[in-house]
């Protein structure tokens, strides 16, 4: 499904992510970790093609790092769902709109949208507020909206870019049920974290980076 | 795809109304630049009237010999009649001279010397549509060789550099207008990348969500025609106003082309398009 092979890219010279290996499989959950800049988001982007490798490539969903022109990139991205520490959000819509947007990028009609949404919305426990604005939200409840987003097209794969990073630990172990179920029905789950009290207890693979470089998983 | 294209178009209407400061930017850079383009261009319309009207004043007179016959010079005058680049001929005989000689001068020539002296004459209208100098300086040169010609009396070197110097001044006039447009293109395409710039958390959010480019940019080509529909619209009501007031205020005659409104808002569309995509090229790092 994923699949990274002798993957670098760098920024500069002391940040980047240097000779990947690595490969992740379907329905899998797992946690990437480490410290900041240890290039947890390096790697997340390069699943995405948001930055290309400098040196080897990156395989996943059917599509090669290296093959993929740009304009077929967003083929790619309609498989994935992506989920933002910061969590993105149009400010100026609804949270129905904003959970809506993914569905009106593949070209769903009107009810099923509707119907789409409901669940996503369900499933995040976000109904009551799907006529608010995220500045209406508290950070959990915006998180939560950023999920639904992401789930909503029913993608073969999440990646959450420390999902839990800006939230209590309340909310925190809300989002991660909610990532947990999700991969519970078929989605693979790949998460990038350094609250390593939040993951202690779950017995999901770990993958740990340090400077760039792959030490565990 | 019908639901996507709704959705998008109506992306475009929300996106207008959504900017408000952005869209009342951007119109308020297109009327600008527009008034002074409409302007200019009223002013270019008015200067090929002047031309026509200079063109308008073209004739020569061919004075003939005393004892030219009538039917040597009624056959020349149909011969000028068929020349494409005449566009009128008028014979006038002795009796209409002295007429003419009385009216300018007072005096009844016939009565004072007692024989009428002067000649027949051919004024010879040219025409405005086919007229080259080039052609009627050889029309003349044929005539002036003819044995019933006695003189020829012809302006046509002052219309031609008078006509020298309005062709030099719209040469200018065209440089002064393709430097505006360059300039209005470079000011209308910064304010619609300014505008897009302030959405590039926006174009990423849509790109992380799988958006094609055609999705991403379709808003923004909506957005951008319905500000230059406003600006264009109302750089052209404010430029009729500015000349119909003019006219009636100095009591001049300037004309305003009547396809000027599509004119400006055409343009002012071609360039808020172009702006949009130079603007999304480099959003999209394309």
């Amino acid at each position: 499904m994923v699949e990274f092979k002798n993957t670098s890219f760098n920024y500069s010279k002391q940040s980047g992510v240097y000779d990947i290996n690595l490969r992740i499989n379907e329905n899998e959950f797992c946690f990437l970790v480490g410290p900041t800049g240890s290039g947890k988001t390096s790697l997340l982007k390069l699943m995405y093609f948001d930055i290309i490798p400098s040196k080897g490539e990156v395989n996943i969903l059917g599509f090669n790092s290296k093959k993929t022109k740009l304009r077929n990139v967003h083929k790619l991205r309609k498989k994935i769902g992506v989920i933002f520490q910061d969590y993105k959000l149009l400010q100026q819509r609804t949270v129905y709109e904003n959970i809506a947007l993914p569905l009106h990028i593949n070209g769903l009609g009107r009810t099923k949208i509707k119907e789409n949404v409901s669940e996503a919305l369900e499933l995040t426990d976000l109904t009551d507020f799907q006529s608010k604005y995220p500045h209406q939200l508290s950070g959990g409840e915006q998180q939560r909206v950023c999920i639904a987003r992401a789930i909503v097209k029913n993608p073969e794969i999440i990646l959450a870019d420390e999902p839990t990073g800006n939230l209590d630990p309340t909310a925190a172990h809300k989002i991660l049920k909610i990532l947990e179920q999700i991969n519970k029905e078929g989605t693979s789950v790949i998460m990038a974290t350094h609250n390593y009290k939040l993951i202690a207890e779950k017995e999901y693979r770990i993958i740990e980076l340090k400077n760039g470089r792959l030490i565990s998983g | 795809m019908i639901d996507q294209f709704a959705f998008l178009i109506s992306e475009g209407f929300k996106n207008f109304f959504r900017n408000k400061l952005a869209s009342f930017l951007c119109i308020i850079t297109i009327f600008i630049n527009f008034s002074i383009l409409g302007s200019l261009f009223v002013v270019g319309f008015n200067t090929n009237s002047l031309i026509d009207f200079f063109r308008s004043k073209y004739t020569f007179e061919i004075f003939l010999e005393n004892e030219t016959q009538p039917s040597t010079y009624e056959a020349f005058v149909e011969q000028l009649n068929t020349d494409k680049i005449i566009s009128n001929v008028k014979l006038i005989d002795k009796e209409e001279s002295a007429k003419i000689f009385e009216k300018e001068f007072g005096e009844d020539v016939v009565e004072m010397l007692g024989y009428n002296p002067l000649p027949i004459s051919i004024k010879v209208f040219l025409s405005e549509k086919d007229f080259e100098f080039e052609k009627v300086n050889s029309l003349i040169s044929t005539i002036e060789n003819m044995d019933f010609v006695d003189e020829i009396e012809y302006r046509g070197k002052y219309i031609d550099q008078m006509e020298d110097r309005i062709n030099l001044a719209i040469f200018i006039f065209l440089v002064f207008v393709v430097a505006i447009i360059f300039l209005s293109i470079q000011i209308i395409s910064n304010t619609v990348k300014l505008s897009m710039s302030n959405r590039k958390d926006f174009i990423n959010i849509l790109k992380y969500n799988g958006a094609s480019r055609f999705f991403i940019k379709t808003p923004f080509y909506i957005e951008s025609i319905l500000q230059s529909i406003f600006g264009g619209l109302l750089a052209f009501i404010f430029v009729k106003y500015c000349f119909v007031g003019f006219n009636s205020y100095f009591g001049l005659n300037v004309k305003l082309d009547e396809f000027l409104w599509i004119w400006i808002i055409g343009f002012s569309i071609f360039i808020g398009i172009y702006s949009a995509n130079q603007s999304m090229k480099r959003n999209l790092n394309e």
